[in-house]
């Protein structure tokens, strides 16, 4: 994170972003079969916007009003605990996969609608990879087990976001400059 | 949607309430660790100490039960994945599947995230979100060294807070300005209900740019810089913080002497 020199800009873009993504999560669209929130759209959006460095940063301001007590969390749920319990690693995850897509995106800038998606699928394998690790080990789970119940509801929902976030992105991001 | 701005917090001036944030931070850290590792004996001892805790507070059994109500749809799945899939002897021959070592386990890891969260729970409830920013940035300056940036995180932690309510307001202005001109967010189907939320999020991601440039520009324009800074409150221990980190100190280890004991 630290390589990237920040900025107040750049700081206050992630901390922005940080708080959108909180907003994502009080917004849900009822889907079959688990309902959809928008944190991870704003995810995706934040990685591709913003790059690797600020994009993981956003992530991590999220994180932390969730922490606070903010009731952010998927379900709305808040506190230290749940990112120590099972689901924590998703969360985790957030910050991964915000850099993960954020660093494929910013290696080809005027990259196509194809590429945006593909980082975005690198950094949802990221997410994933995490949440289920901790769902794992905390909910003592065994992988297939977790991998099942953890990763394959949210799949349709991804597919929407990942669609819908590349999209935006694509039509925002030669409107900014960072 | 305006009680957001106030998170969990339930103001008080209780013991616990008025105990430095950082005390309450470690202790719900060094708790949750004790927590993942217990068995029976221990998880009753971990029990009674968040129940003391709750009460010292102030905080009603209601309260910490509403806290934990979101989670209840995870905590009856986690018990019934434990029940269902640990092998060992069936409690009813009929039903193979559910064991007693079973209901054993789904008990105790389900206990074990209940304790979590409530613990953390107390921690929110008693510790305002300012408070709260101060501990953790506190808490995360040794780790300046190896490029932390915690009074950055600090700060942003804090306008991201600040902002969340002007930006739930500002959607629903969004909302309103795309309804005018006819759009309909009532219903259809997923994918069209996703071409309006784009309609919706466009908007709003450039309205938080605009914004994102103009605080910051002021920000700069009144001389901030980043960086190791002074607080107009700045934390210092008191007696009673010992006092209250001596008693988790000597509960913890009287938890751990705990397993070596015949029981």
């Amino acid at each position: 994170m630290a390589t990237e020199r920040l900025s107040t800009r750049g700081m206050i873009y992630a901390s922005l972003f940080g708080a959108l993504t909180a907003m994502g999560a009080l917004i849900s669209i009822p889907l079959q079969p688990v309902p959809v929130t928008l944190q991870t759209l704003f995810l995706y959006l934040a990685g591709s916007l913003l790059g690797g460095g600020l994009g993981a940063l956003s992530q991590t301001v999220y994180i932390m009003l969730g922490v606070i007590g903010l009731p952010v969390f998927s379900g709305g749920k808040a506190g230290l605990g749940v990112l120590m319990g099972p689901t924590g690693g998703y969360l985790v995850g957030f910050v991964a996969g915000a850099f993960v897509t954020g660093k494929i995106a910013r290696l080809r800038p005027d990259g196509g609608l194809l590429w945006l998606v593909s980082a975005m699928l690198a950094g949802t394998a990221a997410l994933y990879a995490l949440g289920v690790l901790q769902l794992a080990l905390v909910g003592r789970l065994s992988p297939a087990k977790a991998a099942v119940a953890g990763v394959l509801p949210f799949l349709p929902g991804d597919a929407l976001k990942i669609a819908a976030a590349s999209v935006i992105a694509l039509k925002v991001r030669d409107r900014i400059r960072i | 949607m305006k009680a957001l701005y106030l998170g969990q917090y339930v103001p008080g001036d209780s013991p616990v309430h008025r105990l430095d944030p950082r005390v309450k931070i470690v202790a719900a850290l060094l708790l949750s660790i004790v927590i993942l590792n217990t068995g029976a004996v221990e998880s009753l001892a971990v029990t009674a100490f968040l129940m003391a805790g709750a009460a010292l507070a102030g905080l009603s059994g209601g309260r910490i039960a509403a806290a934990l109500r979101p989670l209840a749809w995870f905590f009856s799945a986690l018990f019934f994945l434990h029940l269902i899939f640990t092998e060992g002897r069936p409690i009813i021959a009929a039903l193979p599947a559910v064991t007693w070592e079973g209901l054993w386990r789904g008990t105790a890891v389900t206990w074990q995230f209940v304790a979590l969260v409530a613990s953390a729970a107390i921690l929110t409830m008693t510790t305002d979100p300012s408070g709260l920013v101060g501990g953790v940035e506190r808490l995360l300056r040794p780790f300046n060294r190896i490029g932390v940036p915690s009074h950055d995180i600090a700060v942003m932690v804090s306008v991201a807070l600040r902002f969340v309510p002007t930006l739930l307001e500002e959607t629903e202005r969004m909302k309103e300005a795309q309804v005018a001109r006819g759009a309909d967010f009532g219903d259809g189907g997923p994918v069209r209900r996703l071409r309006k939320m784009a309609s919706l999020v466009i908007p709003l991601i450039l309205c938080t740019f605009r914004r994102a440039d103009e605080l910051a520009l002021a920000m700069e324009g009144r001389g901030y810089h980043r960086g190791p800074r002074t607080y107009l409150h700045e934390l210092r221990f008191r007696r009673a913080d010992y006092a209250a980190l001596l008693a988790v100190a000597a509960f913890l280890a009287g938890v751990q002497a705990l397993r070596f004991l015949p029981l």
